[in-house]
C-alpha cells in the first residue's frame, strides 16, 4: 500500500473529497477502482446503463430508484465526485463526536442518511411522501402476488399511523419520527465504507 | 406444630387477601415438606410388611388363613416415584405463586435466589427428618428432563434478527471468552495450589489437568441463571442477546473442554496432537449440533405442512422433533443445546405459517409453562443438593476460585471488546461491557457437570463440588441481587416496548433493499448481500416445500400486516371497542377472500360528508354503547383462559337474544332518524373494527361505506352500511387460509346443524347482513365462517401484544 498516496493524487479533487466526505485515502482509491470498473466506456462519467449492467441491481425491487438517486435531476451522467458523495451517506457514523455549531453536519449523519432514504421515496421532490408514491414503493417491493386492495389498505394504514398533521402525506419529520425506534446508524451503514 | 399454627388465622395478621394466601401456601408447603420424609420412611415399613406376608403364605403352604378382606389399604410404594415427582413440581409451582404474593420481596430479590433458599429449607427439613435426600440433581435427570424445555423455549422464541446481526460478537465471547476463562482460572488455580510449601495440604495433590477441568466446568456462563436474572431487569435487546447468546453458544466449548480434560486427566498429559484434535472436535461438536438441529427443524416444518386435518397434535410435533434433536445430538456427544436452538429457530417461521392459531398459542404456553417449571425446579434442587452433597470445604481453594472467576471474566470481556469494537458498526460502550461482565452468571449446568465427575479419577471431587456451589451461590445471590440496582444506577438503556408499526416494517424492508443495492454498486459482498441471497433462496425454494398452500407465496410484509390487524381486532373486541365509527377507506383485514371487483375506493367522496347534528350523534352513541356492553358481557365468556371454546355449545341461546336485541335496536333507531340506518351488526362490527384499525383517533361519525352509499342511495346522507354489505370486506381474524379445512369443517358442522341456525347466526356476524342489493351466496357462506373465525379468535389469547417475531424472548 506504499504507492497509495501517489495513486490517490491521480484522482482529481481527491483531497477535497476526502475532506468533505470523511473517507480515507484507501477508500477513495477503492471507490475509484470501482468507478472505473463500472465505467465501461471509459468516459469518466457513469450513465444509467452502466449501473444497469449490474445483475444484482436489476433484481433489486428498488434498483431503478437507487440508480436514479445518483443522478441529480436533469443530469444524465454522474462523475466520480458525485458518486463518492452519494456513497458517503453510508459511512458508519462516528459516535462521541463533538461538533461545534460552525462545523457543517457530516454527510453520514443520521439526518442526512434519513434524508437520502426519504428522497428515494419522494420521487417528485415535493418534500412529502404522498399516498401514490408510497403505493409505488409498496408495489415494487411486494411484487405481483399482492392484490391492489391489499396494497391500498397497507398504504392507508401506514399513512394513518405516520401522518400526524393529517395532510394525507408523510413529511420528512413524520418519516423520521416513525423510524425513531430503528437504529439508523446501524441500519444504513456499510462496514466497508469506514 | 406448624400445622396447627396455620389452621386458624389469628386476629392480628391474616387480614388481607395476600397474607391469607401466603399463610395457606406456607401450610401447604409444610405439609409437603413433612410428607416427603414420611413417604420415604413409610416405604421400607410397608415393603417389610409385604415380605412378612409372603413368608406367612409360603409357610402355611396349603393352609390359607382367611384374612378379612382389606377394604382400605395403603400401598405407597406403588405410586411412590410419580407421587414424589408430582410433589416436587407442585412445590415449585406453589413457590412461584407465593413469591408474587409478596411484591416487595420479589422486587428486591430475584426469584432464583428465593428458590434456592426454599430448596435449602426443604433439603434441611428432609435431612432433619432423618431421611436420605433423593438424588435430585442427578445429571441424567438434569440434562435429559430439566434442561431441554428451557433451552427449547429460548430457542423457539429467539429473536433471530438481533442474534444474527451480533453473531460475530456473540461467538467471540462464547468461544474465545470461555477458553480464556478456562485456561486463566485453571492455570492460576494450579499455581496457587502449588505455592503452599509450608502447609502441605491436600491441595498439592491436585494436578494441572484436573484444575483445568474444574476451570472449564466453572467458566461457562449458564443460560438458566442468565435467563432467570435478566428476565427481571429488562435491559435493552442488544445486551440481552449478547449475554444470552453467549451462554447458549458456549455449550459447545464446554462440552469439548470437559471431555478433553476428563479423558486425559487420568493419563496426566495432553499433547499437541490432542489439542489439535480438540480444536477439530470443537468444530464438529458445534457445527454438528447445529446441523442435527437444522435437519430436525426442517423435518418438523415439513411435517407441519400436512397437519391441516389434525390440528390438535400440531404442537406435539414441535415438541417431539425438538426433543429428538436434542437427544440425537447428545447421543453423538455433540452440543445438544445448539441443536435445540437450531431446531427451534429453523422450524419456527415455517411452522408458524402452517399451524392454526390455537396450536400457536398452545405451543407458546406449553413452552413457557414447562420452561418456567423446569427453571423453578432447577433452583430448588440446587438448594437441596447443597444440603445433601458431600462437602469438603477448603478456604483457599474456594476463595481463590471465586476471585479468579470474577477477575477472569472482567479481563476477558474488556479485552475481547477492545478487539471486537474494531469490527462493529455500533460499538460497545464501557457500560455495556460492565453489564456483560457482570451478567456472567454460573448455574446448575456447572454443578451437574461437576456431579458427573468420577470419584476414582478425581479424588478431590467433593472439594470441586463445594467450590462450584460457592461460585454459583455467589454469582446468583450477589450478582443477581445487585444487578438490578446497578442497571438503574448506570442508567443502562432499557428494553423498548417494541410495538412494531407497519411503517417500521415497510421502511426497514425498504432500507434492506437499499443497502443491498448500494453494496452491489460498491461491489462489496457484505452482510446485506448474503442476507438478500438467503431470502431469495428461501422464497424461491424453501418456502414452497415447507409451507402449505397459499401461504407459501405470502410476502413477509403481508404476513406482518395480517398479524397486526388481527391483533388489533382482538384487542378491540376485548376492550369492548370504541364508539367511534370508521372514517376512512375500509382496510381489508382478510387478504384472501374479499370480492375485489366491486370494491371501490373513492377518496374525495368519502371526505365530503355532512355531519350529523350533535344531539343525534349522542343518542346514537348511547344506544350503541349500551348494546356494546351487552355484547361485552356475552363475549366475556370467551376469556383468555378458554383456549378451546366451542361456540356452538355456548352460543345458541345468546344468538337468539342477540338477534332480538338487534332487531329492537334497529327499529328504535329507524324511528329516530329516517336517514340513519345503523346496521344490525353489533357495534364491534367490521365498521367499528375498521375504525380502530384505521386509527380512528378523533374520527367522526362517518361510516366507511359512505361513498358507496352515495352511489346506490339517492340520499347522500344515508348511513346505510347495509347497502354496501357485499362490498364490505369482511374481517377474518384467522391466520390460516380461508380455504383451510379448519374453517370448512366448522362450516360443515354448522350446515349439519340445520338451516335455521344460519338465520340465528346473523346476530353476531362480523359482516353486515346482505343489504338491498340482494343476498349473495358468498356473503352468506361467509357469515358462519366469519363467526367461527371470530369465535376462534376471541377464544384464543392470540399472539400476545408483547411478543412478535423480532422481539425479546420472554414476556
Amino acid at each position: 500500500m506504499g504507492s497509495n498516496s501517489s495513486s490517490v493524487n491521480n484522482i482529481p479533487n481527491a483531497q477535497e473529497l476526502m475532506q468533505e466526505t470523511g473517507f480515507s485515502a484507501a477508500h477513495i482509491l477503492r471507490l475509484h477502482e470501482r468507478f472505473e470498473f463500472l465505467d465501461k466506456d471509459k468516459r469518466g462519467q457513469l450513465s444509467p446503463q452502466d449501473f444497469g449492467a449490474l445483475p444484482e441491481l436489476a433484481l433489486n425491487p428498488i434498483g431503478d430508484r437507487i440508480i436514479g438517486a445518483f443522478f441529480s435531476p436533469g443530469q444524465e451522467t454522474v462523475d466520480f465526485a458525485s458518486f463518492v458523495r452519494i456513497l458517503a451517506h453510508f459511512r458508519p457514523t462516528e459516535t462521541n463526536r463533538t461538533r461545534d455549531g460552525a462545523q457543517q453536519e457530516p454527510v453520514n449523519s443520521k439526518t442526512r442518511k434519513l434524508k437520502f432514504a426519504f428522497q428515494l421515496y419522494d420521487q417528485d421532490r415535493d418534500g412529502k411522501i404522498s399516498r401514490a408514491e408510497l403505493l409505488q414503493v409498496l408495489r415494487a417491493m411486494l411484487g405481483i402476488q399482492v392484490t391492489e386492495e391489499q396494497l391500498q389498505s397497507i398504504a392507508e394504514r401506514a399513512i394513518q399511523e405516520a401522518d400526524l398533521d393529517k395532510d394525507d402525506a408523510i413529511s420528512f419529520d413524520e418519516f423520521r419520527k416513525s423510524l425513531e425506534k430503528v437504529d439508523i446508524d446501524h441500519k444504513m451503514s456499510i462496514r466497508f465504507l469506514r | 406444630m406448624p400445622l396447627g399454627a396455620g389452621s386458624h388465622s389469628p386476629a392480628g395478621i391474616g387480614k388481607t387477601l395476600q397474607e391469607r394466601g401466603l399463610l395457606l401456601l406456607m401450610v401447604l408447603v409444610f405439609l409437603e415438606g413433612s410428607v416427603l420424609p414420611l413417604g420415604a420412611s413409610s416405604s421400607p415399613d410397608i415393603s417389610h410388611q409385604e415380605h412378612l406376608d409372603k413368608h406367612k403364605v409360603a409357610d402355611k403352604g396349603h393352609n390359607f388363613t382367611k384374612k378379612p378382606f382389606p377394604v382400605l389399604s395403603l400401598d405407597y410404594p406403588h405410586i411412590q416415584v410419580p407421587f414424589e415427582i408430582s410433589l416436587w413440581v407442585l412445590l415449585a409451582s406453589l413457590m412461584k405463586l407465593g413469591f408474587h404474593l409478596i411484591p416487595r420481596l420479589s422486587s428486591i430479590v430475584p426469584e432464583s435466589c428465593l428458590l434456592i433458599v426454599v430448596g435449602l429449607l426443604v433439603g434441611g427439613l428432609i435431612k432433619l427428618a432423618g431421611e436420605d435426600l433423593p438424588p435430585v440433581l442427578d445429571s441424567r435427570l438434569f440434562f435429559l428432563c430439566l434442561l431441554p424445555p428451557i433451552i427449547l423455549d429460548a430457542g423457539y422464541f429467539l429473536p433471530i434478527r438481533p442474534f444474527m446481526e451480533n453473531l460475530g460478537t456473540i461467538l467471540m465471547f462464547a468461544v474465545v471468552g470461555t477458553l480464556w476463562n478456562a485456561f486463566f482460572i485453571g492455570g492460576l488455580l494450579y499455581a496457587v495450589c502449588q505455592i503452599q510449601p509450608n502447609n502441605p495440604s491436600s491441595l498439592h495433590t491436585i494436578e494441572l489437568l484436573p484444575c483445568l477441568l474444574f476451570a472449564s466446568i466453572i467458566s461457562a456462563v449458564d443460560p438458566v441463571a442468565v435467563l432467570a436474572v435478566f428476565e427481571e431487569i429488562h435491559i435493552n435487546e442488544l445486551l440481552h442477546i449478547l449475554v444470552f447468546g453467549e451462554s447458549l453458544l458456549n455449550d459447545a466449548v464446554t462440552v469439548v473442554l470437559y471431555h478433553l480434560f476428563e479423558e486425559y486427566a487420568g493419563v496426566g498429559t495432553v499433547t499437541v496432537m490432542d489439542a489439535v484434535l480438540g480444536v477439530i472436535s470443537f468444530l464438529v461438536v458445534a457445527l454438528g449440533g447445529v446441523l442435527v438441529g437444522a435437519i430436525y427443524g426442517i423435518l418438523a416444518a415439513f411435517t407441519s405442512r400436512f397437519t391441516s386435518h389434525t390440528r390438535v397434535i400440531e404442537p406435539l410435533f414441535v415438541f417431539v422433533y425438538s426433543y429428538m434433536a436434542y437427544l440425537s445430538a447428545e447421543m453423538f456427544h455433540l452440543s445438544g443445546i445448539m441443536a435445540l436452538i437450531a431446531c427451534g429457530a429453523v422450524m419456527r417461521p415455517y411452522v408458524e405459517a402452517n399451524i392454526s392459531h390455537k396450536s400457536h398459542t398452545t405451543i407458546k404456553y406449553f413452552l413457557k409453562m414447562w420452561s418456567s417449571v423446569s427453571e423453578t425446579l432447577i433452583f430448588i434442587f440446587l438448594g437441596v443438593a447443597t444440603v445433601d452433597g458431600p462437602h469438603s470445604w477448603n478456604w483457599t481453594f474456594v476463595t481463590v476460585t471465586v476471585i479468579l472467576c470474577l477477575v477472569a471474566r472482567v479481563i476477558g470481556v474488556v479485552g475481547l471488546t477492545f478487539v471486537i469494537n474494531k469490527f462493529r458498526i455500533v460499538k460497545l460502550t464501557t457500560k455495556d461491557q460492565f453489564i456483560v461482565a457482570y451478567g456472567g452468571l454460573r448455574g446448575a449446568i456447572a454443578f451437574s457437570l461437576g456431579f458427573l465427575l468420577n470419584k476414582d479419577h478425581f479424588p478431590m471431587r467433593e472439594m470441586f463440588l463445594t467450590a462450584i456451589i460457592t461460585v454459583i451461590f455467589f454469582t446468583v445471590f450477589v450478582q443477581g441481587m445487585t444487578i438490578k440496582p446497578l442497571v438503574e444506577l448506570l442508567a443502562v438503556k432499557k428494553k423498548q416496548e417494541a410495538k412494531r408499526s407497519i411503517n417500521e416494517e415497510i421502511h426497514t424492508q425498504f432500507l434492506d433493499h437499499l443497502l443491498t443495492g448500494i453494496e452491489d454498486i460498491c461491489g462489496h459482498y457484505g452482510h446485506h448481500h448474503w442476507k438478500d441471497k438467503l431470502n431469495r433462496f428461501n422464497k424461491k425454494y424453501v418456502k414452497k416445500c415447507l409451507i402449505a398452500g397459499e401461504r407459501s407465496k405470502e410476502p413477509q410484509l403481508i404476513a406482518f400486516y395480517h398479524k397486526m390487524e388481527m391483533k388489533q381486532a382482538i384487542e378491540l373486541v376485548e376492550s369492548g371497542g370504541g364508539v367511534k365509527l370508521p372514517s376512512a377507506v375500509p382496510s381489508t383485514v382478510s387478504m384472501q377472500n374479499i370480492q375485489p371487483k366491486k370494491l371501490l375506493i373513492d377518496k374525495p367522496a368519502e371526505r365530503s360528508l355532512s355531519q350529523l347534528p350533535k344531539g343525534r350523534e349522542e343518542e346514537i352513541r348511547k344506544i350503541l354503547r349500551s348494546n356494546l356492553q351487552k355484547t361485552r358481557m356475552r363475549l366475556r365468556s370467551y376469556n383468555r383462559h378458554t383456549l378451546v371454546a366451542d361456540p356452538y355449545e355456548d352460543g345458541f341461546g345468546d344468538f337468539l337474544i342477540k338477534k332480538q336485541k338487534m332487531i329492537e335496536l334497529e327499529r328504535k333507531i329507524k324511528n329516530m332518524n329516517n336517514y340513519l340506518t345503523v346496521p344490525a351488526a353489533p357495534p364491534d362490527s367490521p365498521t367499528m373494527c375498521r375504525a380502530r384499525l384505521a386509527s380512528g383517533t378523533g374520527t367522526d361519525f362517518k361510516p366507511a361505506q359512505q361513498q358507496k352509499c352515495n352511489k346506490i342511495c339517492p340520499d347522500p346522507q344515508a348511513y346505510s352500511t347495509k347497502a354496501a354489505s357485499d362490498r364490505v370486506p369482511t374481517i377474518k381474524v384467522d391466520l390460516a387460509s380461508p380455504q383451510s379445512p379448519d374453517s370448512v369443517n366448522l362450516m360443515d358442522e354448522f350446515r349439519r346443524g340445520g338451516q335455521q341456525q344460519q338465520e340465528e347466526d346473523q346476530g353476531l356476524t362480523m359482516k353486515p347482513p346482505s343489504g338491498p342489493s340482494g343476498p349473495n351466496k358468498p356473503g352468506e357462506a361467509d357469515e358462519p365462517r366469519e363467526q367461527q373465525k371470530l369465535m376462534r379468535c376471541l377464544s384464543d389469547p392470540g399472539p400476545s401484544a408483547e411478543e412478535e417475531e423480532d422481539e425479546p424472548f420472554l414476556p
